[in-house]
């Protein structure tokens, strides 16, 4: 209907262009000109103006349609990809980090264990072991192209096989009652602290900062796709206003209807987008940024108590670990269990189902301290044997071992709580995106339609 | 005419077309295939602080004749009021630095937990003297090399029974027993190795502690072999087996426990050195030194040989006691 348009604006008057005398690429390139020379003569007559109105506000629909639905299919896949993989990817590089420290810290225990090394240690380290492998699995799947998360997994899947052969050298000498098992031990545990965990708190940093990086993504504003449907709702009136002046009547139905389905889109957009703006910054506040808070205090706890058990097994050559115990343990919490990570973590879940897990650690931390006290004056007496007890069995009356497991205990179940909260946000953030993305498409095809329904209407009127 | 040109034209174009595809194809650097694990060299983890070589090959200074080695005469066993022994009795504990790594003579039994080997039996000996048992008045610590004299000279121990050799260095810091044992350095290779002495070991590494007599002598070679410096002797026997050093060399105890620990090692070549072990004490308690002497005297008369028998017996030929000399 469009060339039909143009033909009746036009009618023969001109004389045709010299086609013989130019052709091939000079013809092709003078093509633009010609059309926009055409569209300005028939521009200059009412019909043909109101063709060129409508072609333009047809192809404004289809653009906005076209770029709202990219954009807002975009952000879908964004919310998606922070449940499937993002935050996957963290909690792994967490994993990682906390089975490595756990694995280090049992071995240590186990080489203080008198004679057969208790089946229960055996088991946690082995456990360790494989979950560390599986979530580095998981933790490397997605370190592709992105360099310094590829560099930190390079190093952990490189040394992790290193550190479980040298591990082993040491149980066997051990069992020999040989000395260099605790000589292949310390180097165990040397390269454990050295290169290998910190790749893990490096990768869970990188894991974590993407995974807030993304988050800020789907919280943006889509400003562009906002602008091209309110400047097609201003065209729609401006030529409705318009049609009333030359033609005197009020309501031209098409473009009534197009109008309609713009300010459809554009409400049900901005009602979409801002409540699933508000969620996915719900799942960062409840639910990410308490994990990660959680999840510093609980790498603080397990390097102190890895600290703990290599001080003991220094054997009087511990005092750079015991000092590193101190300034470990009172960032977690002072030693009335008030501040520190734990009390941050417990001001930012106030109010929340994760409140009375986190109150829960602050107990089993002070516990956990007044036993690591209670150890070091054993130690400091002569009693070696006696802190040894308490320090790693955690049968033992008020050891040390008991109040650190439960105080990991309660902090895993207040890192799945936060988990639970943000995958709830998220997945609420999803679905407020629902038939968004198709439904926009469809709206913006019946405002075309509309348009060209509209103005064709009043062009018949000139026939 | 006109359509003979046009089917020129269209031949001309698909030669054309065909020649730029083939020409696309053909040449340019498709570049390399990926590396599936670009890895360089990997290596064993080495223990923690080793040097490799070592940054200072300063030890515990020889066993020169520069000064007068001979220890303070025995002064009996029994506990006078005021003394320093008086004080380590009413504290309830002796505290002696000792090694947990070294085999024979100082280690943790990881059946037992406890530690074990000549010089621990000579630390129950002076406990026992002083506390008349040797039960639960004995606090351990153990230390490395480089803090024998730094613990003395800080009083954070009473004794330090730790494979010491008596040296005119050391004892311008801290006061030495009469000397207990006498070892000597040796070198401790691979059986399959062809080094039979230290002499032989020009350009290889070799490993010592920190601080100990064995490291400058390594470093004072005339073959210059590479001194490697560690914390504890376990830590050199963990890279001789990770094959990151090529032998070790120190007193042939050491090395003895080193090799009973490991059936593929060997020590070689003949003692080069003579090391008077003596047992480390503050340099202001003389008192101590008379009284540790005369609980060895005690010690030479019997209970060294059961010691000697128990750790030493079948790993190194037959000994006796060293005698005491005394100003």
């Amino acid at each position: 209907m469009t060339s039909t348009a143009t033909r009746t604006g036009s009618p023969g008057g001109t004389e045709s262009p010299p086609a013989d005398s130019r052709s091939g690429l000079a013809g092709l390139l003078d093509l633009p000109a010609a059309a926009v020379r055409g569209i300005a003569r028939s521009a200059a007559k009412t019909p043909g103006r109101l063709s060129v109105i409508a072609v333009g506000l047809v192809l404004l629909s289809l653009l906005t349609g076209l770029v709202g639905t990219i954009v807002i299919g975009d952000r879908k896949d964004t919310i998606n990809d922070l449940i499937d993989h993002r935050e996957p990817l963290a909690a792994a590089s967490q994993q990682v980090y906390r089975s490595l420290s756990d694995a280090d810290a049992t071995a240590a225990s186990a080489f203080l264990s008198i004679g057969t090394e208790p089946p229960e240690l055996r088991q946690r380290y082995d456990t360790d072991i494989a979950q560390a492998g599986a979530a580095l699995a998981k933790a490397a799947s997605d370190s592709a192209g992105v360099d310094d998360a590829a560099a930190q997994v390079a190093v952990l899947s490189q040394q992790l096989p290193v550190y479980t052969g040298v591990v082993e050298t040491a149980r066997a000498n051990n069992r020999l009652g040989y000395p260099a098992g605790g000589a292949y031990l310390r180097e165990a545990s040397e390269l454990m602290r050295s290169k290998i965990l910190p790749a893990a708190q490096d990768l869970y940093r990188i894991d974590t900062e993407r995974l807030a990086e993304e988050q800020d993504d789907a919280t943006a504003v889509p400003w562009f796709t906002t602008l091209l449907v309110l400047a097609l709702v201003a065209a729609l009136v401006v030529t409705q206003v318009y049609l009333t002046r030359r033609t005197n009547r009020v309501l031209n139905i098409g473009l009534v209807v197009a109008t309609g389905a713009v300010v459809l889109a554009l409400l049900w957009g901005a009602v979409a987008v801002v409540v699933q703006g508000v969620l996915v910054g719900n799942g960062a506040d409840d639910g990410s940024k308490q994990v990660d808070q959680l999840v510093r205090a609980r790498i603080a706890a397990l390097q102190a108590r890895t600290d703990e058990t290599l001080t003991l097994v220094a054997r009087g050559e511990g005092g750079a670990y015991e000092k590193d115990f101190m300034v470990l343990a009172s960032a977690l919490a002072k030693t009335d269990g008030t501040g520190g990570l734990l009390g941050e973590a417990k001001d930012m879940t106030a109010g929340q189902d994760s409140a009375a897990h986190v109150e829960a650690a602050i107990k089993d931390a002070k516990a956990w301290f007044a036993a690591h006290g209670e150890v070091r004056k054993r130690d400091d007496t002569g009693d070696y044997n006696g802190a040894v007890t308490l320090a790693i069995d955690p049968k033992a009356e008020g050891s040390a071992a008991a109040a650190f497991t439960r105080l990991d205990g309660n902090l895993v179940a207040a890192i799945d709580v936060g988990r639970q909260a943000f995958l709830d946000a998220t997945r609420g953030a999803d679905r407020a995106l629902t038939l968004l993305a198709p439904g926009f498409a469809v709206l913006a095809v019946v405002a075309a339609a509309g348009v060209t329904m509209g103005i064709r209407e009043r062009l018949r009127e000139y026939r | 005419m006109r359509t003979l040109t046009t089917r020129g034209t269209r031949v001309t174009f698909a030669a054309l077309a065909t020649g730029i595809a083939l020409v696309a194809a053909g040449c340019g650097s498709a570049g390399k295939p990926i590396e599936p694990a670009p890895v360089g060299a990997a290596g064993r983890p080495l223990p923690a602080n080793a040097e490799v070589p070592a940054k200072s090959a300063g030890g515990g200074g020889a066993a020169d004749a520069s000064c007068d080695t001979r220890s303070t005469a025995p002064t009996g066993t029994s506990v006078t009021a005021g003394s320093t022994m008086a004080k380590i009795k009413s504290r309830g504990q002796l505290i002696a630095g000792v090694d947990q790594t070294t085999y024979l003579f100082g280690f943790r039994n990881p059946t037992t937990g406890e530690l074990e080997g000549f010089d621990i039996d000579m630390v129950k000996q002076i406990a026992k003297a002083i506390f008349g048992t040797d039960q639960g008045t004995i606090r351990y610590r153990a230390i490395p090399s480089s803090q024998r004299i730094p613990v003395l000279k800080n009083h954070e121990v009473d004794v330090v029974v730790r494979t010491m050799s008596i040296t005119c260095d050391r004892l311008k810091d801290i006061n030495f027993s009469s000397k207990y044992y006498v070892a000597g350095q040796r070198v401790l290779v691979n059986k399959n190795s062809p080094a039979k002495k230290l002499g032989d070991l020009g350009g290889k590494k070799v490993c010592a502690t920190k601080s100990s007599t064995s490291l400058p002598r390594i470093a004072a070679e005339a073959a210059k072999p590479v001194p490697v410096a560690v914390d504890n002797w376990s830590d050199c026997l963990v890279m001789l087996q990770q094959g990151q050093v090529d032998a070790v060399s120190t007193d042939d105890v050491i090395l003895a426990g080193m090799a009973a620990q490991d059936p593929t090692l060997q020590v070689v070549g003949d003692r080069f050195s003579t090391e008077n072990y003596g047992i480390g004490i503050p340099k202001d308690q003389t008192d101590m030194v008379g009284f540790v002497n005369s609980v060895l005297d005690t010690v030479r008369a019997g209970p060294w040989r059961d010691s000697y028998n128990s750790w030493l017996t079948g790993k190194l030929p037959p000994a006796d006691p060293p005698q005491g000399e005394y100003k």
